[in-house]
């Protein structure tokens, strides 16, 4: 066997649950090759660590997870090791319905079904493959017409136990009006070598408003991959912010396809790096209709070896007029060893589009840590205020107190 | 010798160009010292070393502030102790809040003195006083540090955040650089009511008409980075009438 095979094989002993999963193995191991270097997508960030890791299965027997909950106010969906555990986990307000995978039946299943994996190439792209061939279970969430969910629904996905594989899988129908907030939240519990690749796809109809926040917390020497995938209609307005507080390495994946008139998009994100980590966020922002508008936002801050890769791409297609769309992606190197590889995209086939993009690569400005410390503020002090500084145009556009809160907290941790 | 402020031959190079060339000075509390100079003299350098900027390779035979040797110690250590260099160019930090990075600098040094930090209430009162006295707009110090001031605004914002940090020296850069008289007239107010019996300044300066309304205790002339005259408030008004040139002159006869 050769390591896709050795590596796939691990997984094999999972139960397929749905024809879909049959053929996403087929696929894997029919054909399928798990990115390299060579290809351009993964140029920076090799995948061999994940591909040379041996998983173990461990039950979790955990009980309680007060601990990770950034809110208790939150309605909490609890997923340990890729399994709902419904005993811990909250109800759902009015208007949102909850079926985990794993449970769905009947007239549910069959609109899970005709839903799961039409947002995602899974027949094309390996991890995405593994991902929908081994899933064992996840949410499948509908947010009622025309209600708007005062209450903030946290997706939390912990990793129990070292040498942990898991294929979270989600599912989310934002129907027509309908106003809700979701935190996508990952963590660990000693849960060293682990490997979390996820793929959530989020299905926002007419003019409805969602906001998702990808909260990445699973602890170092723990690699991750996400892929989100999201559909937007007419009038309808979408804001995913992705904020990575740890990991070994971390890959982002967000596609977004805007494919009616009228709709509002936004894509931002944090990632503050140190010690090796990697952190690699690839957008694509897919302006299939006109009249819409589209704005991203992605600042880093590297410090150590620590390397980051930012690529963006906005795509307008013909049929795309009017189309505002917007990309900038900012980093602060700390340290002479960290580095960042960033590549904003632009391919435009329409011709009444205002579009731009752009990044920067730089330092914290020295006059101004000077100016600082010359009032008494030290060093570390004078590093956060400036890196809060830097960072708080993304955190604003967070919506959630509670949450905007705990990211300004991670920032402050980060310098003391 | 004074343990409050005294400078023995100091000398400050960047780039292998030595800029101080042998600075000697002693400034004892409630002493106000002018040091005028022509531009180039190493005014600000002088300064900045003070300060504890890192771009310089500094030696000297002494420089003690307080009975501690100043330039073993860090900038903000320095601010701590009570050091406060107003800037000839202060430098915009958008994003960061003047009000809240004032707050954080008054409990560093509080911190560093064993106070707790001050009440809300307190610091607010005290905002408003200061404001006053320096006449800024109360909208400039809440917005990012000197982020769209204009040059007058932000030498003011200086001359507040001075008097809100109640130094023991306080070392200003050309504050009057650049500011019409009316500007000229509150800022001098607001340092000659932060004027007091343990309280020093070294006023740098290229005008003569500052000292008008910051009456000097002593003035010196710094040129080619040596003080080359001393002497009492007079000197700056000899200056004023002989230009530069006079000094110049001067030390050219002397080499
Ligand atoms: N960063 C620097 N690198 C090299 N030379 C410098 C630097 N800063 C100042 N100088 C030089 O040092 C001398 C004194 O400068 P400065 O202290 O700014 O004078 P002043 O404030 O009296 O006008 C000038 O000749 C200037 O060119
Ligand atoms: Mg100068």
């Amino acid at each position: 066997m050769n390591q896709k095979e050795i590596f796939v094989a691990q997984f094999d002993s999972i139960p397929a649950q749905f024809p879909i999963q049959g053929e996403a193995r087929a696929a894997i191991h029919n054909g399928i090759d798990f990115p390299t270097t060579r290809d351009e997508k993964w140029k920076y960030t090799r995948v061999n660590s994940i591909l040379e890791s041996s998983f173990q299965s461990v039950e979790s027997t955990l009980e309680n997870v007060d601990s990770f909950k950034l809110d208790a106010t939150w309605s909490y969906l609890v997923f340990v090791n890729g399994k709902f555990n419904q005993t811990i986990s909250d109800d759902m307000p009015d208007g949102v319905s909850m079926t985990s995978l794993a449970a769905c039946n009947g007239d549910v299943k069959k609109e899970m079904l005709s839903k799961l994996g039409s947002l995602i190439d899974f027949k094309k792209e390996a991890f995405p493959s593994l991902n929908t061939g081994y899933f064992e279970d996840g949410a499948f969430i509908k947010v009622r017409k025309n209600t708007k969910i005062e209450q903030n629904i946290c997706i939390l996905s912990i990793t129990d136990g070292q040498g942990q594989a898991v294929n979270a899988r989600n599912l989310i129908h934002v129907e027509s009006g309908a106003e809700v907030k979701f935190v996508h939240q990952f963590e660990g519990l000693d849960n060293e070598n682990s490997f979390t690749n996820s793929v959530c796809e989020i299905f926002v109809d007419e003019n409805a408003h969602a906001d998702y926040y990808l909260i990445e917390s699973e602890g170092a020497n723990t690699k991750a991959i996400t892929n989100t995938n999201i559909s937007q209609k007419r009038d309808s307005n979408f804001t995913i912010v992705t904020i990575t507080k740890s990991g070994q390495l971390v890959r982002n994946n967000i596609n977004m396809a805007i494919t009616e008139p009228g709709c509002e998009s936004n894509m931002m994100g944090i990632y503050f790096t140190d010690g090796n980590q990697h952190v690699d966020n690839q957008t694509y922002a897919d302006h299939q209709d006109h009249g819409c508008n589209s704005n991203e936002l992605y600042k880093g801050v590297m410090a150590d070896r620590s390397t980051g890769v930012f690529n963006g791409k906005i795509m307008v297609h013909q049929a795309a007029q009017q189309t505002n769309a917007f990309q900038s992606n900012q980093n602060i190197l700390l340290s002479d060893k960290a580095t960042i590889n960033t590549k904003p995209e632009l391919e435009i086939y329409a011709d009444d589009v205002k579009c731009s993009h752009g990044c920067t690569i730089g330092q914290l400005d020295e006059e101004a840590m000077f100016y600082l410390q010359s009032r008494g503020l030290g060093k570390e002090a004078a590093h956060r205020l400036l890196v809060q500084a830097f960072a708080q145009d993304v955190i604003d556009t967070i919506k959630i107190d509670s949450l905007r809160q705990s990211v300004e907290q991670f920032i402050e941790s980060k310098f003391e | 010798m004074s343990d409050f402020f005294s400078i023995k031959n100091l000398r400050a190079s960047i780039e292998g160009n030595q800029i101080l060339k042998g600075i000697n000075l002693e400034v004892k509390p409630g002493e106000v010292h002018a040091i005028m100079g022509p531009n180039g003299s190493g005014k600000s350098t002088l300064s900045s070393v003070l300060a504890g900027r890192e771009d310089y390779e500094v030696e000297a035979d002494e420089v003690t502030f307080l009975g501690k040797d100043l330039l073993e110690l860090a900038p903000e250590e320095r601010a701590r102790e009570g050091l406060f260099l107003a800037f000839q160019y202060p430098v915009e930090i958008p994003g960061v809040s003047n009000i809240n990075f004032l707050k954080a600098a008054i409990n560093a040094k509080r911190k560093h003195a064993g106070l707790d930090d001050i009440t809300a209430k307190d610091f607010m009162a005290m905002v408003k006083e200061k404001q006053a006295m320096v006449e800024l707009k109360s909208n400039l110090a809440n917005r990012s540090v000197n982020e769209g001031f204009s040059g007058g605004e932000k030498k003011r914002n200086e001359i507040f955040q001075m008097a809100m940090l109640e130094p023991k020296l306080g070392i200003l850069d050309e504050t009057d650089s650049g500011l019409d008289i009316d500007a000229l007239k509150i800022v001098s107010n607001g340092v000659n009511k932060l004027r007091g019996a343990d309280r020093s300044f070294i006023v740098i300066t290229h005008y003569q008409r500052l000292l008008d309304y910051i009456v000097p205790d002593f003035v010196h002339v710094l040129f080619e980075g040596r003080i080359v005259k001393s002497g009492g408030k007079e000197l700056a008004l000899e200056l004023e009438e002989k230009g530069y040139d006079w000094i110049k002159e001067e030390v050219a006869i002397h080499n």
